[in-house]
């Protein structure tokens, strides 16, 4: 029951993000992150014991991450350094080539985390601890926090 | 016109005597205690003091750590360039004795005389008993030798007036605890030692008045954001801080560095983070309660 709806909620989610975000990238990508986050509350969920495993809900939340892993590096075009409280911060574009490697860091892990298939939670806490830090290896240089 | 003379005259003599009494004095010899050094203590407390953070050669993450300095730190008064603190016998600090280096560590004087900047959290330091001091000094000897020379800060007048310094610490060199919690707390005590002294929470997580200095009625309440843009958040635990985290929300936080929303955290509080998950889980435990029992300032504005 959990698992159809953990996925249920995460293609939903998927969805949804299409449809609100239209084609401004900064929307687009702010909708990305939320869902990446969404994901990353499943996984962590789990490791911190308050969601039982589940090694498909698992999965359907590395799939999020490598859609993300996809299709970020194109949502930071030229010029879109400003609008809709964006918190991505100019390094992006005065450190193209660093932000690359960051996002390239991210889908190998999660292309690993894919292909080990965690069947534990043990397994599930391997996999997912490598991507978690390339969430941070990102946020730490290219990502400038504004909210309250 | 002869009363302006003799007012400026004794200006000139009040400023002279400041001067003097506020000149770089390190501890006297004598001061330290009888104590067996502890490395792995020091090693923890390196960790703690998120020492490397700023220290560690630029670009450099080898393990253990190399302490070459090199990194720039742009800010109002000028450029800060952060030295060398490795083994070096000249470059670094190989050559200080016990003595040089709790001077350093507590007064902010160097073991040739001068005022350091507060840009070197001493202010925060000057917390630490001496005996945590020697440990962190024994485990620092123990680091590989970075042959790096440091380079000077470029700094703005009035600020590269290093003789200036010893009135601010007049004004902001403190070494009493900012905030009380009760003395039979065990956990309590240790937390705000680790936030107040060594962590050095204070320096980026406090506004600052108008001398450069913390605002303690300010406390932990968030600051703009010395890297430029942003700013840096309110943690204690008052309505704009942490109100609605758990003391193991904040206990998880510091150990994986996602907060209780799973996003993650960023900056230049991701090195922070990543030397707290270094630290033994009592003393993240600690820095949560301390956290979590610190109310919010009234005045915030963050």
């Amino acid at each position: 029951m959990s698992r159809i709806l953990f996925s249920t909620i995460l293609l939903a989610l998927f969805v949804s993000s299409v449809a609100l975000a239209g084609s401004d990238p900064i929307l687009k990508r702010q909708q990305l992150m939320e869902d990446t986050r969404d994901a990353a509350k499943v996984i962590g969920g789990m490791l911190k014991k308050q969601l039982p495993f589940d090694a498909e809900a698992a999965m359907a939340a590395f799939k999020v991450w490598k859609i993300t892993a996809t299709e970020a590096g194109d949502l930071f075009p030229d010029g879109s350094g400003t609008g809709h409280d964006t918190e991505a911060k100019v390094t992006i574009w005065t450190d193209r080539d660093g932000f690359n490697e960051k996002i390239a860091d991210f889908n190998t892990s999660v292309d690993a985390a894919i292909a080990a298939k965690p069947d534990s939670l043990e397994a599930l806490n391997a996999a997912a601890g490598p991507v978690f830090k390339t969430c941070k290896g990102c946020h730490e240089g290219y990502r400038v926090e504004k909210k309250d | 016109m002869k009363r302006l003379a003799v007012s400026l005259g004794l200006i000139a003599v009040a400023m002279v005597l400041l001067l003097l009494i506020t000149r770089p004095t390190g501890l006297p010899a004598g001061t330290l205690p009888q104590h067996s050094v502890d490395v792995s203590n020091g090693e923890r407390l390196f960790n703690a003091g998120g020492c490397a953070s700023c220290h560690l050669s630029t670009n450099d993450h080898s393990e253990p750590a190399i302490l070459g300095g090199g990194l720039e730190m742009d800010t109002p008064f000028g450029v800060f360039r952060v030295p060398n603190i490795s083994p070096h016998p000249s470059n670094g600090i190989g050559s200080w004795t016990m003595l040089d280096f709790v001077s350093a560590m507590q007064l902010g004087v160097s073991p040739d005389g001068r005022h350091y900047y507060p840009a070197f959290p001493y202010t925060s330091y000057s917390r630490m008993q001496i005996e945590d001091l020697m440990d962190l000094k024994i485990y620092l000897d123990t680091l590989p030798v970075a042959p790096d020379k440091s380079g000077d800060h470029a700094l703005k007048f009035p600020f590269n007036i290093r003789m200036g310094l010893g009135l601010w610490k007049l004004v902001n060199l403190d070494p009493a605890f900012v905030t009380t919690v009760p003395a039979d707390d065990a956990q309590l005590v240790r937390g705000r030692y680790l936030v107040e002294g060594l962590g050095h929470c204070g320096e980026c997580h406090t506004a600052r008045n108008w001398t450069g200095g913390l605002d303690h009625k300010r406390w932990l309440s968030g600051a703009p954001n010395p890297d430029g843009e942003g700013k840096v958040p309110d943690i204690t635990s008052g309505k704009s801080g942490l109100d609605e985290w758990t003391q193991s929300d904040i206990d998880y936080y510091l150990e994986s560095g996602f907060t209780p929303d799973f996003d993650t955290v960023g900056g230049s509080m991701v090195k922070v983070q990543e030397n707290m998950a270094r630290l033994p889980a009592e003393d993240r435990a600690a820095i949560a309660a301390y956290l979590k029992n610190l109310p919010g300032s009234p005045g915030s504005s963050f």
